[in-house]
């Protein structure tokens, strides 16, 4: 907790900030004052510092879960449409 | 739908008439995606197979966040391919290939999924309020006190292994895509298209039209509810 690691009775952010903004400081979308903020507290706080951990394996993780190869059911459908759309789109049938 | 009379622009699916068949001079595409539309126009089947592969599997997951269940998600995924067939030689490339495409499917996901709600309850049409849900669970912060907003009950700090672990775990796989699959679509929508398929931020707030504030309020609960089910996996382990 912030208060057991830094022995101050007040910071700028709380924990409940620094969750709140997760996320977009993992994505380097927070402003620069903001940011400076965030840094400080997760040098002093270990408990948002496991959670800002926490959120950037998740967002890694998720991105490597195995993937279903999908296909349409109706691949045939979708093929022979594709092949009339050319039909229509060559020279002879192209509009003008 | 009747696709032949139905065409969408870039900008998220609408219909309207669109007449150039050539990509705009402002075009956004990369190099790659210019190569494949040409090789689309052409018609080259296995051009269409690749972007096919390429898109099917998060269309059908996003898609099936709005509708009732996964055989109407398929066909709105097969429209939405009709749709583009049609579409291609319109297509001016004022946005990715990918927006445009996963543009058309959300139009026609929530439409599809609110013509249904009209005669059906599911909780896959969970609402979520960006306002007003918090991400984390406040009853683990101090509620007053010198200490209001700090953590009551911290995290507990995952090993360096963890992603790994999770990985290699049949269990943790299925927790995690389990919460990915229960999450409300406005969540599950910006989960998908940023983590799982990796878009830029930009082009995640262009697809589904919000703010990148909204962006990072729902990726941060969607990710939070993730975390929560890996912190549920690893504290049963």
């Amino acid at each position: 907790m912030a208060q057991e690691e830094s022995g101050q009775t007040s910071l700028e952010i709380t924990c409940q900030e620094v969750v709140q903004w997760a996320s977009a400081y993992l994505d380097e979308h927070v402003g620069d004052e903001r940011k400076r903020h965030i840094v400080l507290h997760l040098a002093i706080c270990a408990g948002c510092e496991a959670y800002v951990k926490q959120i950037a394996t998740v967002r890694d993780v998720v991105g490597l879960l195995p993937k279903a190869v999908e296909q349409p059911l109706d691949s045939d459908r979708l093929r022979q449409a594709f092949a009339a759309r050319e039909r229509r789109s060559s020279p002879a049938g192209r509009r003008v | 739908m009747n696709v032949a009379t139905t065409t969408y622009t870039e900008s998220g699916g609408h219909p309207s008439a669109l007449e150039s068949v050539s990509l705009s001079i402002g075009t956004v595409l990369t190099y790659a995606e210019q190569q494949l539309i040409t090789r689309l126009r052409k018609g080259e089947e296995r051009a269409f197979d690749e972007l096919v592969t390429k898109h099917h599997g998060a269309l059908i997951r996003m898609a099936m966040g709005h509708v009732a269940n996964r055989e109407v998600a398929e066909e709105v995924v097969q429209d939405t391919w009709m749709a583009v067939i049609e579409g291609l030689d319109r297509f001016e490339g004022r946005s990715s290939l990918r927006t445009w495409i996963f543009g058309i499917m959300i139009h026609k996901a929530k439409d599809r999924g609110v013509r249904e709600k009209r005669h059906t309850t599911f909780s896959a049409f969970e609402s979520f309020n960006d306002d007003t849900e918090e991400a984390v669970d406040p009853s683990r912060f101090h509620q007053s006190g010198e200490w209001a907003g700090h953590w009551a009950l911290p995290p507990q700090p995952w090993d360096d292994q963890t992603p790994e672990k999770l990985l290699a775990s049949q269990q943790a796989v299925n927790a995690m895509n389990r919460a990915i699959e229960a999450l409300p679509p406005t969540l599950k929508d910006v989960l998908i298209l940023r983590d799982v398929e990796g878009v830029e931020a930009k082009e995640v707030c262009e697809i589904l039209k919000i703010t990148e504030t909204n962006l990072y309020v729902r990726l941060h609960r969607a990710r939070e509810r993730v975390r929560q089910a890996v912190e549920t996996y690893l504290g049963g382990c």
